[in-house]
């Protein structure tokens, strides 16, 4: 459904003379399959929102094809690229901002319907009748503006605009962040039911390992701007590898990681290994001199790392 | 020894929709040298109690009830003594470190006013005591980091200042209000770990929406709903073997345990449903459970629990 390779892309900051680059995403591939929800996870900072972003073309990449559903995106003008964006959709951080607080929710969730054209306005009305009805908002929600609804409620409006234009991909960049327990647990298994029933492909963003788990079938964990290790989610939380990964995995690997106490603050300098290096308690010499490549350590389960 | 003991705390506040009941009748002790946790989503009402504890509400508020340090009841001291015992023998580590620092005075700085007001110490003793703390928080250059301004330090690295902010007095008793709130995994395992280690010998109350992160640090956990206590227990009896069914639901909701949704939505402080706050989410909800409140139920083994099921 979806492959990304050597995907980059870098930010530039300082003034004209002193030009700075900022990889924000360095060099990700990965691929999913139709129907499969693919975890990005890491700590802020770490490029997945960009990532994200990236791979809808909501930003620009500095270099790296994405290719969906057979068409390499990267390369299409504006106006293809228009004609795709309904089969992809993205749900954000944060619903109170992603609806317009002047639109009425039936109004947001029409919207993606009126653009595409061609649906007379009862059958517009008749499809948001039915979307709010699958994302289990009730009847009356539907005349009401953003600020008359919970958090909860905002999301699931979110989801059925995302739903409305009939999407195959679905990036969801913490979709439930800032939401209460027992909101997130609704959203979550709405959003499982939406994608068994849709047969929707989901790229799901978050920091929250225990979501990641419930919600991907695959995953990827990054750590500034590289996808350090992936794989099968069960696969990774039961044997991974990567320093990295296993210090963000430890409570849930059995015999932990070793190394509580790694130096967290540690890795801003210039050097040409490893992202890890400096953080790292297993580095070696070869770490800090050269970047480490993609190995596969089994079938479909891939490390970024020189011990392997 | 008891060292904090809450006997039904009311705290009320006036709206122009209403009267808005944010703790209603807790009841709640606190052991020395104990680490309890209070669990609640947002707006159950947590976030008030730790506030009513320290009398920070402001004056329109109406708060009853009794709140016990040490045998004395806070609720009824005057501003001057509350003033001594609160930063001194009771710290409270706000939420969002970044608005509970003064970004126009340094790190260092801020630490020192407390040191002065509380421990009367001179400027350069102050001074010097400020870097032992940061010290103790793990901020590494710590002398150099003390003239730092807050903006200059990452989110975990604020934590951590507070938490240097607030052993600054030495209190009895810190009352920590979602330390761990927007920090990254690796950062909040850290936090937790600090916050376990510089509590060993003091009382804590954890005020969270993070389950596991209570568990992690505490040794027993009262669940909060809209303005109520409706269960306490030892840590692990409430991780294995909850009572009330809002506890078994809020379990069930984590994502760990397969993410089971309680059915319909938090109710509004204004207007709570007539007899258990929960009822109308519950799927035990009996005849009784409409038309009566029901009282905490001490059971023979010792465990409390709101609810008619134990009654």
């Amino acid at each position: 459904m979806l492959e990304v390779a050597d995907l980059n892309k870098r930010f530039s900051s300082g003034g004209l003379l002193k030009k700075r680059y900022i990889k924000a995403v360095d060099c990700i591939s990965f691929r999913i399959d139709r129907g499969d929800t693919f975890g990005l996870v890491g700590e802020s900072g770490c490029g997945k929102t960009t990532a994200g972003k990236l791979i809808l073309r909501l930003i620009e990449p500095t270099s790296g094809r994405i290719i969906f559903d057979g068409i390499d995106i990267t390369r299409l003008k504006t106006k293809e690229m228009r004609k795709l964006r309904p089969r992809m959709q993205m749900i954000f951080q944060n619903p109170d901002a992603s609806l317009d607080p002047r639109m009425k929710i039936e109004k947001s969730i029409a919207e993606p319907l009126r653009l595409k054209g061609g649906l007379r306005k009862e059958e517009i009305e008749e499809k948001v009748t039915d979307l709010i009805d699958a994302v289990g908002l009730n009847p009356e929600h539907a005349r009401r503006y953003p600020y008359q609804m919970s958090g909860g409620q905002n999301q699931r409006a979110v989801l059925a605009r995302a739903l409305a234009s009939n999407p195959d991909l679905i990036v969801a960049d913490e979709p439930t962040s800032g939401l209460d327990l027992s909101v997130q647990a609704q959203i979550l298994t709405l959003m499982k039911e939406l994608k068994r029933d849709l047969e929707l492909t989901t790229i799901f963003i978050t920091h929250d390992l225990e979501v990641v788990r419930q919600m991907s079938d695959r995953m990827g964990v990054m750590y500034k701007g590289k996808i350090v290790e992936m794989g099968e989610t069960e696969e990774i939380f039961r044997h991974a590898r990567h320093p990295y990964a296993k210090l963000l995995i430890a409570p849930y690997l059995q015999g932990g990681c070793g190394h509580h106490d790694a130096d967290i603050n540690g890795g801003n300098g210039n050097f040409r290994g490893c992202v890890f290096y400096p953080r790292c308690p297993f580095a070696e010499d070869v770490c800090s001199k050269r970047e480490p490549e993609m190995i596969e350590v089994k079938r479909d389960h891939r490390v970024l790392c020189h011990i392997f | 020894m008891i060292q904090l003991e809450i006997s039904d705390l009311r705290v009320l506040f006036p709206t122009d929709d209403g009267l808005v009941k944010a703790t209603n009748g807790v009841d709640l002790q606190i052991e020395e040298s104990e680490n309890l946790g209070l669990i609640g989503e947002s707006g159950s009402g947590k976030t008030v109690l730790g506030m009513a504890i320290l009398r920070l509400l402001p004056k329109d508020v109406r708060v009853t009830g009794e709140v016990r340090f040490n045998g004395q009841d806070l609720l009824t001291l005057r501003e001057e003594e509350m003033r001594r015992v609160r930063g001194k023998e009771i710290v409270m580590i706000l939420q969002n470190p970044s608005s509970a620092l003064n970004p126009a005075f340094t790190i260092g700085n801020q630490i020192e006013e407390v040191l002065r007001i509380h421990e009367g110490l001179d400027a350069r003793s102050a001074r010097e005591r400020v870097v032992e703390l940061l010290k103790r928080v793990k901020i590494t250059d710590a002398s150099r980091r003390a003239k730092d301004y807050p903006h200059q330090y990452s989110g975990g690295m604020k934590e951590r200042a507070m938490i240097a902010m607030a052993l600054a007095s030495d209190p009895a008793l810190i009352i920590a209000d979602e330390p761990t709130k927007g920090l990254d995994v690796t950062v909040k395992r850290e936090i937790l770990n600090m916050l376990k280690e510089v509590t060993e010998r003091k009382s804590m109350l954890f005020i969270t929406h993070d389950l596991a992160a209570a568990a992690e640090i505490c040794g027993r956990i009262a669940v909060m709903y809209a303005g109520e206590l409706l269960e306490i227990a030892k840590t692990e009896e409430l991780l294995n073997d909850p009572l009330h069914p809002y506890t078994k639901g809020f379990l069930g909701a984590l994502p760990s345990r397969g993410l089971t949704p309680i059915r319909g939505t938090c109710p509004s402080l204004i207007g709570l449903p007539a007899g258990c706050k929960f009822h109308p989410r519950c799927n035990d909800a009996m005849e009784i459970c409409r038309m009566e409140h029901p009282p905490m139920v001490k059971r023979d083994d010792g465990r409390q629990v709101r609810c008619f099921l134990y009654a």
